[in-house]
């Protein structure tokens, strides 16, 4: 957290307009999963073979300059030069988050020291038979729990990442909470789906206003004990009660083609450097307000949190804000009341909504 | 991508769903260059295009591999195709420069649609067998 403070409020005082606050460093497409919804696998053979080495992994580090690495993928613990990444990374004292799904996790332990700098966030979409289904293996949430619980033993700092689709239920993810932080687990990133440009087809998506009532119904009337990595800004955001217009830039990915433009999620072609990334890229045509259709029903932490980090560290206000925000429980009558209404997904045979009994309406 | 997200009526701040997608069956197809637009086009649907593509060149060489970028200029001659070939460093070829396109590589996401995966999921738990995707092999 200092370390981010102070990286943003240097940005600031150079009256850097367009600053990067973590790089999303894609060392390789390959997966040991085949999700449904991912645009992130969806290559011939050829492209998923290649990786980065990690002096190309350093020198984009060194490019942007960002405090905050990402590693995301493909699964990053396929790179067969991943503990030589981590710890050159480690070295120039970048705080990692290395975004596993973890199915290979307790094997590789081995490559890796605990760190301040080393956080495994691990991929969980919530609940066991909700997990399995949404990365399309059964089985894989029971692996992920056992990753986590060898990491946690072995001093690793660990979190999470979960992505909430249609269908998501909101009583599910609330137990999902109680469960992740009764592991140890540090804390919780949230975002909700997207549709990615090169995904397999799909029918229809979570439109913002559907998303903002799940958001709400999950995030109001929290639990004292939950810990969240997303900052408190962008869970308002979420939870639809304040408005963010998009930052695509603070959030950069670089991957085998080099830096993609615009952002994390849409793919609109690639820079050969970070400067020519921020010098060519035209933002206006970008971010829910620009009227791009294919930002319509985006709200992914990529290019909100980094509006939300932004808008924090503008004024004492802002900053203000942000700390009362982690204090606040949101206590809402009316999300407690959202709780108990019958999901009704997109997909009419999306078979998960409401698998159990929603709990207690007693927050 | 035939579909995208269309211009919504109302603000996206109001819409409850929004429209997926379903990309063109192009693999195999081989567009008509005739003029300016049709080239420019198809170019476009190459880059969307999850799978390799060949260009002939006006020499009659051919690049074969996966489109990843384009550069869009005022003329064909300023704007170019940027492509990352199975084997070898990556190749760019100015749009004036091509005399044919075709989808020659396999469509790596084509049937595997969200609700395929949906129907799998059930009819897999109703034979009480575990479901799941495996990724493909890459040799």
């Amino acid at each position: 957290m200092f370390a981010v403070a102070t990286y943003v409020l240097k940005q600031k005082l150079a009256g850097r307009k367009r600053y990067p606050l973590v790089l999303m460093l894609e060392p390789l497409f390959r997966c040991n999963l085949a999700c449904a919804g991912c645009g992130k696998i969806q290559y011939p053979a050829h492209v998923l073979k290649r990786q980065l080495s990690p002096e190309e992994c350093f020198q984009a580090v060194e490019e942007c300059g960002v405090p905050t690495v990402a590693i995301p993928g493909g699964e990053p613990l396929m790179h067969p030069q991943i503990k030589e990444i981590v710890e050159g990374l480690v070295a120039r004292k970048k705080y990692i988050y290395l975004c596993t799904n973890a199915l290979l996790l307790e094997e590789k332990l081995d490559l890796f020291k605990p760190s301040k700098y080393l956080s495994f966030s691990i991929h969980v979409d919530g609940e066991r038979e909700h997990h399995d289904f949404s990365v399309c293996r059964e089985g894989g949430y029971d692996l992920a729990i056992q990753g986590i619980r060898a990491a946690i033993a072995r001093g690793f700092r660990v979190t999470t990442n979960t992505t909430l689709f249609d269908g998501a239920d909101p009583n599910s993810v609330r137990r999902f909470f109680d469960e992740m932080m009764e592991l140890g687990v540090e804390d919780m990133m949230l975002s909700p789906g997207y549709s990615y440009d090169k995904a397999p087809d799909q029918s229809h998506f979570l439109g913002r206003a559907r998303s903002r009532r799940l958001f709400r119904a999950i995030l109001s009337n929290r639990k004292p004990g939950w810990r969240f990595n997303n900052s408190s800004l962008y869970n308002e955001f979420l939870m639809g009660k304040r408005q963010f217009a998009c930052t695509p830039w603070g959030m950069p990915t670089y991957n085998v083609f080099g830096w993609q433009k615009p952002c994390y999620l849409l793919q609109d072609g690639y820079a050969d450097t970070f400067a020519e990334l921020l010098a060519e890229t035209e933002w206006a045509n970008y971010g829910t307000e620009s009227g791009n259709p294919k930002c319509a029903n985006c709200m992914v932490h990529s290019g909100y949190e980094a509006s939300a980090v932004d808008y924090a560290f503008g004024s004492f206000r802002g900053m203000f804000e942000m700390v009362a925000g982690f204090l606040k429980r949101h206590e809402d009558r009316d999300a407690l009341a959202l709780l108990n209404e019958p999901a009704k997904p997109v997909h009419s045979y999306n078979p998960l909504v409401q698998i159990k009994e929603a709990e207690s309406t007693q927050a | 991508m035939s579909e995208t997200a269309p211009t919504p009526a109302l603000s996206p701040d109001d819409l409850e769903i929004v429209p997926g997608f379903e990309h063109e069956k192009l693999q195999g197809w081989m567009p008509d260059l005739g003029n300016e637009d049709e080239l420019r086009g198809a170019l476009e649907k190459a880059f969307d295009y999850r799978g390799d593509i060949t260009i002939t060149r006006k020499d009659g060489s051919q690049v074969e591999g996966y489109l990843f970028d384009r550069r869009l200029g005022r003329t064909l001659s300023d704007s170019l195709v940027r492509i990352l070939p199975p084997n070898g460093p990556r190749v760019s070829i100015p749009y004036s420069d091509v005399a044919a396109l075709s989808f020659s590589g396999r469509d790596s996401a084509a049937g595997k649609s969200w609700e395929a995966w949906v129907r799998k999921y059930w009819e897999k738990k109703a034979a009480g067998e575990a479901a799941a995707i495996e990724p493909e092999a890459l040799d």
